[in-house]
């Protein structure tokens, strides 16, 4: 039966890992959104020939599981390049978390750019003001409030997401879960353990999420 | 020589071409004097919008020249900062409005004074404040776009136009996104401001108040200036058949 002893004293060695999760998880963040905010910007101009290749690479991380896109990376890519083959697992995973996010969060972003709407840009260009004037006082202003909520949600998956780490032997909290059940074989705990920890994070973040999209949506 | 001053806008052979089927402006000729009151009239899909806007180059002109004040224009071979400055003499206030979402009104007032006639804060604001008062919104001089109504909006939008100092203001349809009871409102400010003398051109489908503040109407059809004269002329005797269709259609609505 579940052992409410075993499982107290378990909680914090699992939860010793945590900062993995969060180190993985500001990487990630920051990378996709570089990689984000890129994509959205060439299919915002529709740029040529770089519009539609991002819109393949998008639908190709967002079509496919992100465990098959890591094993591809870190298994399959390191095979024709030393550079992949020389990264230290944790920041293959970084990568491709970064890689994989930041097409969902191009999506988002892009979307925000869009939701600014002709007529002021118009009113802009009416008024004398440069494209430069017009993006930087008006189009990212708006269209930040816009997208603010959505990418928080996406930083609420890459937490979740930083649990494949383990899979090419990223010592985070999942990484201690096993080697703790190795020792002891009592998964109930140990996995009830790992999940309270994740949920307890993303409770938390849930409820800046309610927040800021409260405040994003009352700002004007 | 006393002519040539006062001429303020100068359009030559204008031509705006969609695609080789839709010529939405075929040849328009038109100066406009200084302290003149132009309103367009004509029924919908005639250019009258696309005129105004190929004014301020919101529209590309296929051809044709534009001269506003001192800068002139030329289609065939124009530069951004040809446009930029053209864009500088006239200003134009919207059928929706289009104030800037994240902006008040008083923000919305001031954007242009401190971004592109780099006015210091204090002073943009000064202005701001005053021509919000002119045009009754001063009391709501901190609200958001979205906490307006249309009228007041479109009273903002006016101010916004206005703070530019523009030598043309042009008017898009200013009146036809409101709801009646609001019309009146917009009404009374654009008429305030043609009694100063302000320099305008004004897309609209309201007739009577066309009559009442033109000192010039204009009848377009099928992308010409088909009529050209004073209110008199073409609103109360006109003598073309198609503006009499038109002023019977708009009548009767």
């Amino acid at each position: 039966m579940f052992k409410v002893s075993y499982f107290m004293e378990v909680l914090p060695v699992i939860a010793s890992k945590v900062n993995v999760t969060f180190e993985l998880t500001i990487a990630a963040t920051i990378f996709a959104l570089l990689v984000g905010v890129v994509i959205a910007v060439i299919g915002y101009y529709k740029v040529p020939v770089l519009s539609q290749l991002t819109r393949v690479y998008v639908s190709v991380m967002r079509g496919t599981p992100v465990v098959a896109q890591l094993y591809f990376f870190y298994y399959g890519i390191a095979l024709y390049s030393n550079f992949v083959k020389n990264m230290t697992p944790l920041v293959a995973v970084a990568v491709v978390m970064s890689l994989n996010m930041g097409a969902f969060m191009s999506e988002s972003i892009r979307g925000a750019l869009l939701s600014v709407d002709e007529g002021q840009k118009e009113a802009a260009y009416s008024l004398g003001m440069t494209n430069l004037q017009l993006v930087v006082r008006i189009i990212i202003p708006q269209a930040v409030r816009i997208a603010l909520p959505p990418l928080f949600n996406d930083v609420i998956n890459l937490i979740k997401m930083t649990s494949l780490a383990f899979m090419i032997g990223v010592p985070d909290i999942m990484g201690a879960a096993k080697i703790e059940g190795a020792k002891t074989f009592r998964y109930f705990e140990i996995y009830a353990a790992v999940m309270l920890i994740y949920w307890i994070i993303v409770f938390i973040l849930g409820i800046v999420h309610k927040f800021l999209e409260k405040k994003c949506a009352s700002m004007y | 020589m006393m002519e040539k001053e006062k001429q303020l806008v100068k359009i030559e052979h204008l031509y705006k071409e969609f695609d080789s089927d839709t010529k939405v402006l075929k040849d328009i000729n038109l100066t406009i004097n200084k302290n003149e009151v132009i309103a367009i009239l004509g029924p919908s899909g005639t250019g009258k919008s696309t005129l105004l806007r190929c004014l301020n180059y919101l529209t590309e002109p296929t051809s044709g020249v534009i001269s506003i004040s001192d800068v002139t224009v030329d289609a065939a071979h124009h530069t951004k900062k040809e446009i930029l400055e053209l864009r500088k003499h006239s200003s134009m206030v919207f059928q929706s409005y289009n104030l800037f979402k994240n902006k008040t009104a008083l923000e919305n007032v001031m954007e242009a004074l401190t971004q592109v006639q780099k006015k210091p804060k204090a002073e943009a604001e000064k202005i701001a404040l005053e021509l919000l008062g002119k045009v009754g919104m001063l009391e709501r001089k901190d609200f958001y776009p979205s906490k307006l109504s249309g009228g007041q909006q479109q009273r903002v939008g006016i101010a916004r136009a206005l703070a530019v100092n523009p030598n043309v203001l042009l008017f898009d349809e200013p009146t036809s996104a409101l709801d009646p009871e609001l019309v009146g409102e917009v009404l009374n400010t654009i008429k305030k401001l043609a009694e100063e003398g302000t320099t305008m051109i004004l897309v609209t489908h309201e007739v009577g108040f066309a009559r009442e503040v033109a000192t010039r109407v204009l009848f377009m059809d099928g992308g010409q200036i088909a009529a050209d004269g004073t209110p008199e002329e073409i609103i109360d005797h006109p003598e073309n058949p198609r503006i009499r269709q038109f002023l019977n259609f708009v009548n009767r609505k």
